[in-house]
């Protein structure tokens, strides 16, 4: 069932190479204030926001990496990242800067069919 | 010609494409998004691998460390920006973006 005050934020693109990751921090920033139930679905190369050990200073940027683990002290604290995305991309769990919980396509599926509202970044 | 190619391997076709038209011993430079393309057991390394047979592949050190990646396939020359800078100096470029 659909519920209006839910928010899924899908992130699809890697950091760094565009605004959309960055950009996509500040919305779940956002929304979090406002108390939404807001998940995070990490996906395709959204999983590179994740990983440990990124150092932007040589692009004089901030590191994303570092900014994700914040969230929860702001309440957020559903995170989700894509089995099949992590895979191909020779990652595991282990290489990612958090807990978050692993799903299959089905699963986001279900997650982007119950939220009220679908964020794409 | 120096090939150079800025996209994610796993969500765009530019190195692939890139590939095929680049002549063998042109040199290839991976920056930004591109950079991907050289981490050790995703999806593209073999298409990496392949091209390492014909082609000089060159990866910037800056673009990878910004993306934790501190591991490349093995035979992927990593330069810094003075290195991009020479490249850049001694051939004639083809953005392949």
């Amino acid at each position: 069932m659909t519920m209006r005050n839910q928010v899924a934020v899908l992130m699809r693109k890697a950091p760094y190479g565009s605004v959309y990751t960055a950009e996509g921090f500040r919305s779940i920033m956002g929304v979090g204030v406002f108390e939404m139930d807001v998940r995070v679905i990490f996906i395709d190369d959204g999983v590179y926001a994740l990983v440990k050990g990124q150092d932007p200073a040589g692009l004089d940027m901030k590191s994303l990496g570092d900014g994700f683990p914040m969230l929860p002290d702001f309440g957020i604290t559903k995170f989700y990242v894509h089995d099949h995305s992590l895979a191909e991309r020779g990652l595991t769990p282990d290489d990612l800067v958090m807990d978050v919980e692993e799903v299959d396509g089905n699963a986001v599926a279900r997650l982007l069919a119950e939220s009220g509202t679908v964020l794409p970044f | 010609m120096l090939y150079m190619v800025n996209k994610s391997p796993l969500m765009h076709k530019n190195l692939e494409t890139c590939l095929r038209i680049a002549p063998s011993e042109e040199p290839i430079l991976l920056y930004e998004d591109g950079v991907y393309a050289v981490a050790p057991g995703a999806k593209a390394e073999s298409l990496v691998t392949k091209a390492l047979q014909s082609h000089p592949i060159y990866a910037l050190k800056a673009d990878l460390e910004a993306r934790g990646l501190q591991r490349c396939i093995e035979g992927v020359e990593v330069i810094d920006y003075d290195g991009f800078v020479a490249l850049v100096e001694e051939h004639d470029v083809v953005p392949w973006l």
